[in-house]
């Protein structure tokens, strides 16, 4: 098939790909852009592997037709540690235990961001719920929600985004 | 996956034209969670996808507050649980959108690929026909309305033309209260074995008007009438409660397949039906359309 | 040389509270990786010239290929190869040696591979796919093992003129005197179903020749040397000609027990095309094609005395195990293993047939026979329990197994906390929930809110214990695993072990025990575990054996390591080596006057005319024997470990739906060598024995998968959890690394038993076909009321 240009914001930098319609986001961030830190679990978005963040939003990145994405901000989880150093989400699922085989991981790292964007108080039923879409084989969840909410009070304890950064999620209607 | 072409028109006219066009070999795209899925397993293979969340008159449809209420097609799943004004105007609505799939996948299906996919358990369908919802419809001949009774054909099937695209649903003002309450497996992420949903006023103690639809149990979502029958005017005694739900139930029409057998499915209509109208029974008169807690 | 274990080291019997590594809750070394997403697993492999590649499924359960033809296929542009049954290297494979790579004359399963094609990419592969041209003449299949003995039956391999695969029969004791010795005799028939991994990464591999015809594999296997020589055997290789790398592994589960088909089809491709080759699953073939666990029927009875006592056990299972044998097929010693061993029981009586059907193909499911076997064996206590007027915890503890003591199948048990389990679900079955620093607990969720109407709901509590093989299994004949510790000069340690990281946190565990062995903090300690040209023999993660036995193996190669060093030392410092001991990076004299920084030893031994490098070396294969081939008897394990789980319920009376409300799991793991991973373990266990509970089964109609996705194969989510209480028990195994026993399967096999238990205490009926769905359950309580 003819492939189409295609240009959006990955990590806070633009790139332009040539993109294959058929492309999911997906294949296009683990194809030319090489960014395989979004993993495939099922490509029926029923397993979360492959949340990024769209334009403020969790979005299963097998779902959404490259295409559709022109002109989005896409934040994936190579996009989170800044100057080497872990997003306290991360950094609390190391220090929690809440990694094992870590293929879902990064899926819960951006669900679990998008989720405390939008509730930064966020309670443990909260995250059980906001977190269902993200299958795990191997933790039971139990260390993986400590970390999020152990993860949600530090982020609570750091001033809040700019008002660009609130009236963006506003306007995009959710997280 | 068939090779097709991409649009994304930015106008009502524009979009109409492709269709024009391409026919019934066109299909229309928003959020695409279940189109996606079907392309991909060969179930469709459409030769041209437009896709819809940039046309000017769609997006720009706002939710109005107005009487009556007007839900955009484009309004995401994830919308629909977290707005204000829908929790606080529908809150059954708000409530059904939330048990649908994850929050990753409502952040990008719409209530109008919810029902134009035509699921005969489709969660929405089921609400928005007890709210007495009306598909507002615009194509190349113009606009049209469309009781939602009137919608579904059959399992992926409406009564829209290949041309013609759901604009939204106008929902009359609720009176009274409603609730969904869906049987599934699991919290979340499941198809509903069976979903009731039942939007019900009472005046001076009788049942006004009483609307009762059932999803998962028929070809399309229906509205179980001869339950409403039970009720029309009626105090809603216990009794009277038990006797619409076995009516519920016979005038199911369930099938056993892989999730559940048609024996539970009917029984699962007659709890969720007196389940719900208990609910809605004990919901204080003057408390705002929120009938389940 | 390598060290050799005696009572005399120091190892595990430094004082638990000087210990500054073992026994603490540190993250996991490769944890950081993952959670940037950096991990390399085989799906993120990249190669030169890399193919992509797609498998070519059978349309029939049974039937004679009369034709294929690729001719069209290999027209695609981009395909690079194609391999058909043509292909096949003469020898066959797997654990019956009933296998093939690629199937030529005929199919017995719609798993069955016919034809393979490798093209630059997936797209190409896929349209070359459909493009191939296949014959069919369908045959009648057989799809239920009892039917697939009965006479007249098409048989699955017709050479072997039976669909018996094998047949294994148990006794001790004297069942039949006994039944008629007990003062009650109860008797169920079970029925358990296909469940599947779910592991969240999909099978992969990738296979690549080099110029000199060496075949590189990138795979998640738990077996790399099994199989390095499988592979070697099923292609027609040399083994030194094969290496086996092993990325990060998104998870096993027992799914990289076995050499399968799609492996050395891997192989072929690359060896056809001169190219490397990957193949990946997409999850709906992970579900179509990935290994099983055993569908099961199951007929037991249990006899019991009115003093409490069990007198006799009788057990009788049919297994399916599909078209094709794997290790899975041993699963029947694990049945029987519980059926024999788990609490005192003085008879016993057991078979269980394996029988070919044109089902699909089963293999090792974390497990491996235990969490159905507990499920059986459990119910039936409960049972025993209530007919004689015992309260259910009560008589599990009065028949509990004690610690040394000797099964009559001649199990060992050494270190036994199986007591200690119950009186920690004592202790919590009549208080409220615990708070917080009792254990790690997670709320419990109310996911439907106001959906159970209160007066139709009601409460149940139920228990149920395991027992696990906790050092070892030797089901090969081999149990051992090697290790090499090598320091260097800047006081770093790398142990290179033959076991493998599946996610479990083995990497780190065996880090912790070398970090302590060498007084270093767990920062300067490396472990590769990757490459079958590098590392020391294992037989494979499985049994839970990993902690125990690579953890003896690291822990010696480490005592080696550090014998050496302190030679070294001793003599610069002048001193004897029993005055020294190595302390946070350094070597200190015990009377506190001298230290030299560890690095600095290790660079003295190696830097003059007569140095020595140093690198330890272990190997341990534990004490234990193969059972015996006639009677099943034996030692099978060094250690074992053991647990009990009190699952609370709340059941729905006019749904039948289920919620577990909260699961307390105590168990006896010797040590905690990290207690966060070892919870994590238990954790993870239990999540899947709640599935295998209440929501998950593989739907298989005529041989076909019903539900290949995760929208109809239910996992349990964060939401559906229960709160989750985890209680260690540490007996201190004397034959463990610092006292460990395993802990990896355990933390599934007793919770179906358990919500069972609990589901019949709420209810009153007892369900005895998996999974309990709200819908069995319902039909259940109509029976009972007689609906």
């Amino acid at each position: 098939m003819q492939r189409q240009p295609l240009a959006l914001n990955v990590n806070g930098e633009p790139r332009q790909v040539l993109c294959d319609p058929r492309w999911s986001l997906l294949d296009v961030l683990r194809g030319p852009l090489a960014l395989r830190g979004t993993h495939r679990g099922c490509d029926t978005g029923r397993c979360g592997a492959c949340t990024v963040i769209l334009d403020h939003r969790s979005v299963p990145a097998c779902l959404l037709l490259a295409l559709s994405c022109e002109g989005s901000e896409v934040l994936t989880v190579e996009g989170l540690a800044t100057n080497g150093s872990l997003h306290p989400l991360q950094r609390a699922l190391v220090e929690h235990g809440g990694i094992q085989c870590g293929f879902c991981t990064p899926g819960m790292v951006m669900a679990a961001l998008a989720l405390l964007e939008r509730n930064p108080r966020a309670n443990s039923q909260d995250i059980r719920s906001g977190l269902a879409g993200n299958l795990c084989r191997c933790t039971g969840y139990v260390k993986i929600v400590e970390a999020v909410g152990a993860a949600a009070r530090e982020l609570a304890a750091v001033p809040a985004r700019t008002e660009r950064d609130e009236a963006a999620v506003a306007a995009s209607g959710s997280a | 996956m068939r090779p097709f072409e991409y649009f994304a028109p930015e106008s009502l006219a524009d979009t109409l034209q492709i269709f024009s066009d391409f026919g019934p070999e066109a299909r229309p795209i928003a959020g695409g969670t279940d189109l996606v899925l079907q392309m991909r397993m060969g179930e469709l293979a459409p030769r041209a996808l437009v896709n819809l969340t940039r046309v000017a008159e769609l997006r720009g449809s706002p939710t109005s507050d107005g009487f009556p209420y007007f839900l955009s097609a484009l309004t995401t799943l994830q919308k629909l649980c977290q707005s204000e004004s829908i929790r606080m105007r529908f809150p059954a609505l708000a409530e059904a959108a939330a048990t649908m799939a994850s929050g990753q996948v409502r952040n990008l299906a719409t209530v109008g690929g919810n029902l134009c996919n035509a699921a005969p358990s489709a969660d929405l369908a089921a609400i928005l026909l007890a709210l007495g919802a009306i598909a507002r419809v615009v194509g190349p001949r113009g606009e049209r309305r469309i009781p939602l009774e009137g919608f579904f054909l059959g399992p992926g099937r409406t009564v829209l033309a290949s041309d013609e695209l759901l604009l939204g649903l106008e929902i009359p003002d609720p009176v009274g209260h409603s609730v969904y309450l869906k049987h599934s497996l699991r919290a979340c992420m499941d198809i509903a074995i069976v979903g009731v949903a039942v939007s019900l006023h009472r005046v001076d103690g009788r049942c006004a008007s009483a609307s009762i639809a059932m999803g998962a149990v028929a070809p399309t979502p229906i509205r179980a009438s001869a339950a409403e029958a039970e009720l029309a005017g009626e105090r809603l005694t216990p009794d009277r409660i038990e006797r619409a739900a076995r009516a519920a139930a016979a005038e199911s029409r369930p099938i056993d397949d892989m999730r559940a057998s048609a024996w539970y499915r009917r029984r699962m209509v007659e709890v969720l039906t007196r389940r719900a109208l208990t609910s809605v029974a004990e919901a204080e008169p003057g408390s705002g359309p929120n009938g389940l807690h | 040389m390598g060290a050799s274990r005696s009572d005399g080291d120091h190892g595990s019997r430094l004082a638990r509270d000087r210990q500054t590594v073992v026994g603490k809750r540190l993250p996991k070394l490769d944890a950081p990786e993952k959670a940037t997403g950096r991990a390399v697993y085989v799906h993120d492999v990249r190669l030169p010239g890399m193919l992509e590649a797609r498998i070519l499924y059978s349309r029939f359960a049974h039937a004679r290929i009369l034709n294929l033809d690729i001719e069209r296929a290999s027209r695609v542009p981009g395909v690079k190869a194609i391999v058909t049954g043509a292909d096949n290297p003469a020898a066959r494979f797997g654990y019956g040696k009933d296998n093939t790579p690629l199937k030529a004359d005929l199919v017995r399963s719609l798993r069955d591979e016919l034809a393979a094609v490798a093209a630059v990419d997936a797209d190409a592969a896929q349209e070359a796919l459909e493009l191939i041209e296949v014959e069919y003449e369908p045959l009648p299949g057989v799809f239920d093992a009892a039917a697939a003995l009965a006479e007249g039956a098409p048989l699955v391999h017709p050479e072997r003129g039976t669909n018996l695969f094998t047949t294994y029969e148990y006794e001790h004791g004297e069942p039949d005197e006994a039944a008629t010795d007990s003062d009650v005799v109860l008797e169920a028939s079970f029925s358990l179903p296909y469940v599947v991994h779910a592991a969240m990464e999909t099978s992969a591999i990738v296979a690549a020749f080099d110029s000199r015809g060496r075949l590189t594999i990138h795979s998640s296997t738990q077996i790399p040397f099994l199989l390095q020589r499988d592979l070697a055997e099923a292609l027609g290789l040399e083994g030194s000609d094969v290496r086996v790398l092993q990325p990060t592994i998104g998870g096993a589960f027992g799914r990289g027990l076995d050499i399968y088909p799609f492996e050395p089809i891997a192989a072929l491709l690359a060896r056809k095309s001169g190219r490397p080759v990957r193949i990946s699953f997409s999850r709906r073939e992970e579900f179509l094609a990935a290994p099983v666990r055993q569908p099961a029927q199951v007929h037991i009875r249990a006899g019991a005395r009115r003093d409490g006592s069990l007198t006799f056990r009788e057990v009788d299972a049919l297994l399916d195990i599909g078209a094709y044998v794997s290790w899975g097929t041993v699963t029947p010693l694990v049945m029987l293993e519980t059926t024999a061993s788990l609490y005192r029981v003085p008879h016993v009586r057991f078979r269980a047939r394996c029988v070919y059907t044109n089902n699909p193909v089963t293999g090792a499911v974390r497990g491996y026979g235990n969490p159905q076997s507990t499920f059986f064996v459990e119910t039936m206590m409960d049972r025993l329990a209530e007919a004689l007027g015992w309260d259910p915890l009560d008589f599990r503890m009065h028949n509990a197994n004690r610690p040394q003591e000797q099964t009559p199948q001649g199990l060992k048990i050494t270190s036994c906390g199986l007591k200690e389990c119950f009186e920690a679900l004592a202790s919590r079955r009549d208080g409220q929930l615990t708070s917080e620093s009792d254990g790690r607990s997670m709320e419990g969720s109310d996911p439907h809110g106001g959906l159970f109407a209160p007066s139709s709901t009601v409460r149940g509590i139920g228990f149920a214990a395991t027992l696990n093989v906790g050092g070892g299994a030797r089901i090969y004949r081999s149990d051992g695993c090697g290790a090499t510790v090598k320091v260097d000069d800047f006081g770093h340690a790398t142990l290179v072990t033959g076991s493998t990281e599946i996610g479990q946190g083995s990497e780190t565990a065996l880090a912790q025990m070398v970090a302590e062995v060498l007084g270093l903090p767990i920062e300067r300690v490396s472990v590769v575990n990757s490459d079958t040209d590098l590392k020391p023999w294992d037989v494979g993660v499985h049994a839970s054996r990993t902690t125990f036995i690579a953890g003896q193996a690291a822990y010696l190669a480490a005592l080696d390591a550090r014998r050496q060093i302190l030679e070294t030392a001793a003599e610069m410092l002048g001193t004897q080596p029993e005055q020294l001991v190595p302390r946070d990076g350094l070597i200190v004299s015990v009377d506190g006057a001298h230290s030299i920084p560890l690095g600095k030893a290790v660079r003295g031994r190696h830097f003059r005319p007569d140095g020595k490098i140093v690198v330890g070396e272990g190997w341990y294969d534990p004490p234990t024997s193969l059972v015996d081939k006639a009677s099943y008897k034996g030692n099978i394990s060094a250690a074992y470990s053991f647990g009990a789980q009190m699952a609370e319920v709340e059941v729905d009376r006019q749904t039948g739906k289920v919620r577990v409300l909260r699961l307390v799991c105590a168990h006896d793991i010797g040590r905690a060598i990290n207690p966060m991973a070892v919870e994590g373990q238990i954790e993870g266990g239990a999540q899947m024995g709640l599935g295998y509970a209440l929501t998950e089964e593989l739907i298989v109609k005529d041989g076909r998968v019903m539900n290949p996705d995760f929208a109809d194969y239910h996992l349990f989510t964060a939401a559906d959890m229960p709160q989750i209480e985890t209680v260690l028990i540490e007996t201190e195994d004397p034959l463990g690394p610092f006292g460990a026993k395993g802990v990896g399967e355990m933390g599934g096999t007793p919770t179906a038993a358990a919500v069972a238990n609990a589901i019949y205490d709420a209810l009153g009926v007892r369900l005895t076909t998996l999974p309990m769905t709200p819908e069995r359950v319902l039909q259940a309580l109509d029976r009972a009321e007689g609906g």
